[in-house]
């Protein structure tokens, strides 16, 4: 069974417009003109159960709306969500307490507390029981070493350390649907490992069912399988990463640097290049392998070195968003 | 489904976190001190001369000075503040989402609070108010009964009050002024520091028809035996009154504001 479907969801939003300058500014407190800005427009998905999804798109695509949507903070214009078979509006009560959400942006943290008291404080609210608690406590620290931070302020934390912490607190109550809204942003090296190991482990002893927006294009290669791009409130992609670089960028380029400035050439590779003796050629991925060129060229001429170089992740997500 | 553990957590949480403060609980005694020694020895001042004016004593006003400073430390709420943050940063739709009601938290941090201040400084200043002003005792055991009943509907009174003028947060740009002004206007009009038996006529006309004075002044005319039980009754019965509308008013503007944030987007 599908963990979240949602079908046609549409959102809206009435934006008054403001005229300029200051007999504007006086107009507007009297008459409001506004406009209708379609900030999620028609988007149709299934996510089943165990998936990590990640969502793209560039900023002000519709990404966090949509998520927000999904997870009840907003009422859509239109359309429908069921988050295992339940409508997140609807039936708000019963769908948090399966759900979990962290915004990468926003903490759900008591800034006056210690970290250990907001999660005493997850255990009440969520009614989670004391076993499970603890169980689910330990579990995390082995993976994010929560146990050496519990007892500060929160408000003394690094951001990667309230990250982590806001992570914890959103998987106290074993949700098996998580949303997570950039949970990387703005961490360094050493943190973005963690949360991206987080994610993996939780996902793979769990199972539970992860959608997490992005910018970050390292955290969809190590996690998703399934890519989501939006652009401009709509899906232009929907499908594996691999899939996708298949089809936006089926060339990859052969760099073959000889002894001499004596090159060879083949049927099936395309010579885009000439360098001296580095010479770079373009083949489609479906017509031969990287490796059986190489050993084509090197069976024809010697050849001191020979790279492939892939297309870059961020041009392939470009060229989608470009759409 | 009870959230009755949710709501002893958070009291208790609260309760430890206003202890943790130790500067803003001396200086806070120290403050509320002053104030009610100024109003002292203001009435003393007044009272020269005088046995009694508008039928009350000047024993009768210093009792009202001390039980007032301590009414005033029962009175403290911050959910006007806790709102106000929570929609700056952004939180409160996330907030709202979770399966314990928003305002229920609130009402129980501030519950937890003033168990706190009253012990660190409601009570202290009482002690202090008996020792330099003078015992401040109830007329007699009927109207400290009445006190008791008043100043339990007071609370919710001026709790619910906060609650609904907190959803301000979401229509006015910077709220802490507003929270201020609110805090003293409610101070002066509720007869807090000055009675409003000493205001003009027309003045005791107008505020006796707005809820404030059934914060402050109402339970402290019982206290100081103003009333009988037979003249208490109808005052009382407004209070209960009061009490209905506000929390009925809340209720209401709670729910389309919690509509309104989840079609908007906070």
């Amino acid at each position: 069974m599908d963990t979240i479907v949602v079908k046609n969801l549409k959102k809206e939003y009435k934006i008054a417009q403001k005229e300029k300058g200051l007999a504007g500014a006086v107009k507007n407190l009297f008459v409001r003109k506004y406009e209708i800005l379609r900030a999620v427009d028609d988007i149709s998905f299934t996510i089943p159960k165990g998936e990590i999804t990640a969502f793209i798109g560039p900023n002000g695509a519709g990404k966090s709306t949509t998520v927000k949507m999904m997870s009840g903070i907003l009422v859509p214009t239109s359309g429908d969500i069921l988050i295992n078979g339940r409508n997140p509006q609807k039936d708000r009560v019963h769908v948090v307490q399966d759900l979990g959400v962290v915004f990468g942006q926003r903490t759900q943290l008591n800034w006056d507390l210690r970290l250990g008291e907001s999660f005493e404080m997850m255990r009440h609210i969520y009614k989670i029981p004391k076993a499970m608690y603890e169980e689910n406590l330990k579990v995390m620290d082995d993976i994010l070493g929560i146990e050496e931070i519990i007892n500060i302020p929160v408000r003394q934390l690094s951001l990667g350390q309230r990250m982590r912490g806001d992570l914890v607190a959103a998987m106290l109550h074993s949700p098996s649907v998580l949303f997570l809204d950039e949970p990387t942003i703005g961490l360094d090296v050493e943190g973005k490992y963690a949360i991206r190991k987080f994610i993996k482990e939780i996902n793979r002893v769990k199972g539970t069912t992860i959608i997490l927006t992005t910018h970050d294009l390292g955290d969809i290669e190590e996690l998703c399988k399934r890519l989501i791009i939006i652009n401009k409130g709509k899906i232009v992609e929907d499908g594996p990463l691999e899939e996708l670089v298949n089809r936006i960028a089926p060339n990859r380029n052969l760099v073959v640097e000889y002894y001499d400035e004596n090159y060879v050439e083949h049927e099936q590779a395309k010579i885009i290049n000439v360098e001296g003796n580095i010479v770079t050629y373009q083949f489609s991925k479906k017509e031969i392998t990287g490796a059986g060129l190489i050993c084509d060229i090197s069976d024809r001429a010697k050849i001191k070195d020979a790279t492939i170089k892939e297309v870059k992740i961020d041009d392939i997500i470009r060229i989608a968003y470009r759409g | 489904m009870s959230n009755k553990s949710a709501y002893s957590f958070i009291y208790k949480m609260r309760i430890q976190k206003a202890l943790a403060y130790r500067f803003d609980v001396f200086a806070n005694i120290i403050f509320q001190c002053i104030a009610m020694f100024a109003t002292a020895f203001f009435w003393k001042a007044i009272y020269s001369g005088y046995d009694s004016v508008q039928g009350a004593g000047v024993y009768d006003m210093l009792t009202y000075t001390v039980i007032s400073a301590v009414m005033s430390i029962l009175f403290v709420t911050t959910v006007e503040f806790k709102l106000m943050e929570s929609v700056k940063k952004g939180t409160v739709a996330m907030d709202m989402l979770k399966p314990v009601p928003l305002f229920s938290i609130y009402f129980f941090e501030d519950l937890g609070n003033i168990t706190s201040l009253f012990f660190i400084n409601g009570l202290p200043i009482l002690l202090i108010g008996s020792l330099f002003i003078g015992m401040p005792l109830p007329a007699d055991g009927v109207s400290a009964a009445l006190f008791f009943v008043s100043l339990l509907m007071s609370f919710f009174i001026n709790w619910f009050f906060a609650a609904l003028f907190s959803l301000l947060s979401f229509v006015t740009i910077n709220m802490s002024p507003l929270i201020q002004v609110k805090k003293h206007i409610l101070r002066l009009l509720s007869g807090s520091i000055i009675p409003v038996w000493f205001f003009p006529e027309w003045a005791q006309g107008i505020l006796g028809a707005l809820p404030f004075v059934y914060i402050y002044q109402l339970p402290l005319d019982l206290y100081i035996g103003r009333y009988t039980l037979q003249t208490a009754m109808p005052k009382l019965t407004i209070q209960l009154v009061w009490l209905v509308i506000l929390s009925g008013s809340f209720y209401a503007a709670e729910k389309s504001m919690t509509k309104k944030v989840m079609v908007q987007g906070g």
